[in-house]
């Protein structure tokens, strides 16, 4: 064929390329950035590696993620070249049959694929975790190893197996010795899809996984909303870990080539397929050595949280661990329905950290253990405001981690205190801000808005008043065009990017802290008084150490760490004192310390009716405010 | 002879029990919520067809199913757009060439699908370098994170290699005889392209649509992360059901008819496929 300069086509090229690999390079190189921004590099720093390596929680994900694929892709491999040899030599119906059958998983969208399998664990009681993961991984590799394997075994000759077999060789024999090095590429391209498959998988893990077994992409989905750099060291080392391979495999037969150039060509594949197992097999080792310790009085048990993403101090965890020698999984959730959810489908965690109402509900519905006092020494320490609270009036089932308050966090340049004073709530259906508004994805404290807004009780069962505060929502998405957001909320009013925000008081103080142009409000019609509490739940596994976790957790290191990090108020009354006082971090914020004894704020009270016509009603609001886009 | 085959046959068993149980049962169980009433209990159950009448009578809904399939369509022929020269030039690369740009685009498929689409956020946020880059260019500062365009972009990256691929295989699997042949026969490299080229390579397009088309519609992680909690698709609706409102039943029955939807859209391309084959193959 002639040759020709195609410049078009070249420049297109190299412009994928770079759009390919930018997002990647700019990952790797802000790994390395001293500060927390995404977007403006302050200098060179290893401290998110450290970060990462101290957490723990991250080389576990990569851990998951690694051994998943390595074990998934060489069962399947072997499964799927079986069956595909197998299927080849059954009746024709039952080829085509298998044939639709495996075309399941590729032509479903994965949601429904992964939706399917959670059922059917949860439908048959399988307690989710590690092998429901590699189960379901297994399951949607093989289908790929079938679909590279058959083609070559059509094209094999049908008679070489019986040309076997006629000079002497058993069936397994001659399967082992003919056929299969003769399919050998399609196999190892089968192989090499369902690692990549593996590798890249995301939703049916989401769906299938439990006890706090999460892959690195479980682990970025559920950390994404707060910014953490920790996220781009660990791509970063799984990128490195995939460049070696990659590279191995790429290299090593070439190396082979040049030393031995009468290999055969089957021979020449098994290499790479070798290496692979060869680095993945170093991997697995060098993420295991994490384990080894002396002993503890917990030693090598296992305390499975579940608690609010970000919820925890830089140290306690670690610390934690390093004092009992146990070891602590924590999972996270961004809403108590969210965490309910999972309690009720029987997964066993040790502790819990839902908000007074759900407390109230975990209690009524019979899903929470009565606390054994006797192992613990912390009520003294807590302040009397979070102590026996009407969903617990005794702290039989509860012991108090934060509290606060719902309010309006405003950027003092944009909004004056006056006006905000005169409106109240209400501010967020001025349309002077109009798409300067942040709201926070959550029923209740929405609707708590909403209803104070209107003048009513938070705690309101007359539906009139909670169709009114939908409609006052709905409005608001519809005329406002506000931001529904999680998380991220933080960061982003931290750095002043929107005028107002719904935000607990925790999460404000940490943004005024940060920015001194911005300041909270609690409006005068009332707000949610709320508090979040460890319980342990009926089904936990260990509920020693979950009682040895609360002590450690109220203690003054314990929840000092915790309260200094993530911005809430503490329960425990000396660490509130110490960092609202002279010289602690949040001297003069006066979100650090909630409003009390004010008689429009109210605590939430669990309801049945009204949280489910809540629930239902805030999925529209969601649903029209993405409409009116 | 018959033995080998009723011994090789075997082989096939334990696969055919695994996959009714681990592929056709889930769909069986997703099927079975879709039509009972909420409770989780397998035991006592009422049949209904009321979440398929909820869904269908909403026009919220539907709203968010027709975005859906529209931005999914969109990404689809944006992928198709940038995809087809791009395979088509690496097909017509020295086979070294190709080898290296074929490992540069899988390359990033190993990389975690959520890792690769986080990596954007930082590029598109405020002060991000792709603002500055867009406003050095005179395109002003338009807000680029959270916006359906960043989803857009999202799709397009994450499922673009899948198009390229696929194509490219069919276009290197072409005999170069045939184009030669084409050009002997007085036909210019335009004429060339339109009359064989193109027709040929039409079975790899198909494949690069289902691919890029069906992870497209019901991608909910990228509405998410990139589309902040604004940009609502189909599968934020289902994820939301699932996850925090707790409906499973109607969460099962928009996965049916998601499923339903994609099952008929699949089977008209592979059919106009096969026409488009059956018509070639007379003339």
């Amino acid at each position: 064929m002639k040759k020709k300069k195609r410049p078009v086509l070249k420049a297109l090229m190299i412009l994928m390329i770079v759009f390919f690999y930018l997002p990647i390079l700019y990952m790797i190189v802000f790994s390395f950035n001293d500060g927390k921004s995404l977007t403006a590099f302050t200098g060179f720093s290893l401290r998110w590696y450290q970060h990462m390596l101290e957490t723990g929680g991250m080389l576990e994900a990569l851990y998951t993620t690694f051994s998943v694929a390595v074990i998934a892709s060489v069962v399947s491999t072997a499964v799927g070249t079986f069956t595909a040899i197998g299927l080849s030599k059954s009746k024709k119906i039952i080829r085509d049959l298998m044939e639709q059958v495996d075309n399941l998983p590729m032509m479903n969208p994965e949601i429904v694929t992964a939706i399917g399998l959670m059922l059917l664990f949860i439908t048959f009681r399988v307690e989710k975790g590690y092998m429901t993961m590699l189960l379901s991984h297994i399951a949607f590799c093989i289908p790929y190893v079938i679909l590279s394997v058959m083609p070559k075994i059509r094209s094999l000759d049908p008679d070489l197996a019986d040309a076997a077999m006629d000079l002497g060789a058993t069936p397994w024999q001659a399967l082992i010795k003919v056929i299969i090095p003769q399919i050998m590429p399609g196999i190892v391209s089968g192989g090499l899809i369902a690692f990549t498959m593996s590798v890249d998988d995301f939703i049916i893990s989401y769906f299938v996984t439990g006890g706090g077994v999460k892959n690195l992409s479980i682990m970025v989905y559920t950390m994404s909303r707060r910014i953490n750099p920790s996220i781009n060291a660990a791509s970063t080392l799984m990128i490195g870990i995939i460049t070696i391979v990659l590279v191995t495999i790429n290299l090593v037969p070439l190396l082979a080539a040049k030393k031995q150039k009468s290999m055969k060509a089957g021979k020449k594949i098994l290499i790479p397929a070798a290496a692979v197992c060869a680095c993945a097999a170093g991997c697995i080792l060098f993420f295991r050595f994490g384990d080894m310790q002396g002993k503890r009085p917990f030693e090598g048990q296992i305390l499975h949280i579940y608690n609010w993403g970000e919820y925890t101090g830089e140290n306690i965890i670690g610390d934690f661990e390093e004092y009992t020698g146990a070891k602590v999984i924590m999972e996270n959730y961004d809403s108590n329905e969210q965490m309910y959810i999972k309690v009720a489908n029987e997964e066993p965690y040790d502790i819990l950290v839902p908000s007074d109402y759900m407390i109230q509900r975990l209690i009524a519905e019979g899903y929470l253990q009565k606390l054994d006092q006797s192992k613990l020494n912390c009520m003294d320490k807590l302040s009397d405001a979070v102590k026996g609270l009407p969903y617990d009036p005794q702290n039989e089932y509860s012991i108090p981690y934060f509290w606060g308050t719902v309010g309006i966090v405003y950027d003092k340049n944009k909004v004056d205190l006056e006006s905000l004073e005169q409106e109240g709530y209400n501010i967020f259906l001025n349309e002077k801000y109009q798409g300067d508004i942040y709201l926070y994805d959550s029923e209740r404290d929405s609707f708590m808005m909403a209803l104070k807004a209107l003048g009513y009780s938070m705690n309101t069962e007359n539906p009139k008043e909670l169709s009114e505060a939908y409609e006052w929502l709905a409005g608001c998405v519809k005329t406002m065009k506000p931001e529904i957001v999680t998380d991220e909320i933080i960061d982003n009013m931290a750095q002043g990017r929107r005028a107002l925000g719904l935000m607990y008081s925790g999460d404000a103080a940490y943004v005024v802290s940060e920015n001194e142009n911005m300041g909270f409000y609690l409006p005068k019609s009332g707000t949610n008084l709320w508090s979040d509490a460890m319980v342990i739940p009926r089904n936990a596994k260990n509920p020693e150490l979950a009682h040895a976790f609360i002590n450690f957790a109220c203690d003054y290191e314990g929840a000092y760490d915790n309260s200094s990090y993530v911005g809430y108020t503490s329960a425990n009354q000396e660490v509130m004192e110490v960092l609202s006082g002279p010289g602690g971090d949040f001297e003069g914020i006066n979100a650090y310390i909630p409003r009390t004894g004010y008689g429009l704020d109210e605590v939430f009270v669990y309801n049945e009716k009204t949280r489910k016509e809540i629930s239902n009603m805030w999925s529209r609001v969601k649903i029209v405010a993405s409409n009116a886009n | 002879m018959v033995i080998i085959m009723k011994k090789f046959s075997q082989m096939a068993i334990p696969y055919i029990v695994w996959s009714v149980l681990m592929l056709v049962l889930p769909m069986a169980l997703i099927a079975f919520y879709s039509i009972t009433q909420q409770g989780n209990s397998i035991i006592s159950f009422s049949i209904t067809l009321e979440h398929y009448i909820k869904f269908f009578t909403d026009a919220d809904f539907l709203i968010i199913l027709w975005r859906s399939l529209w931005i999914a369509f969109k990404t689809t022929i944006i992928c198709l757009l940038i995809g087809y020269p791009v395979a088509y030039y690496i097909s017509h690369c020295k086979e070294r060439m190709q080898n290296i740009l074929v490992f540069c685009i899988t390359m990033p498929m190993w990389i975690n699908m959520l890792v690769r689409t986080y990596a954007w956020i930082g590029l598109l946020s405020k002060d991000g370098l792709m603002q500055k880059l867009l406003s050095l260019l005179g395109l002003g500062n338009a807000e680029l994170l959270y916006t359906e365009g960043a989803v857009l972009l999202g799709m397009v990256y994450n499922f673009l290699p899948f198009m390229i691929l696929q194509i490219n295989t069919t276009l290197c699997k072409m005999d170069d005889s045939l184009l030669e042949a084409s050009a002997d026969l007085g036909a210019d490299p335009v004429q060339t392209f339109y009359r064989v080229t193109l027709p040929l390579s039409i079975p790899g397009v198909i494949n690069g649509i289902t691919l890029v088309f069906l992870p497209a519609v019901s991608s909910f992680f990228i509405p998410k992360l990139l589309g902040g909690g604004k940009y609502f698709l189909i599968g934020n609706v289902i994820e939301n059901q699932f996850i925090t409102v707790g409906e499973w039943n109607f969460g099962s029955a928009i996965s049916m008819i998601i499923a339903v939807i994609m099952m008929v859209l699949m089977m008209c391309v592979h059919k106009a496929e096969v026409r488009n084959n059956g018509g070639k193959g007379e003339t």
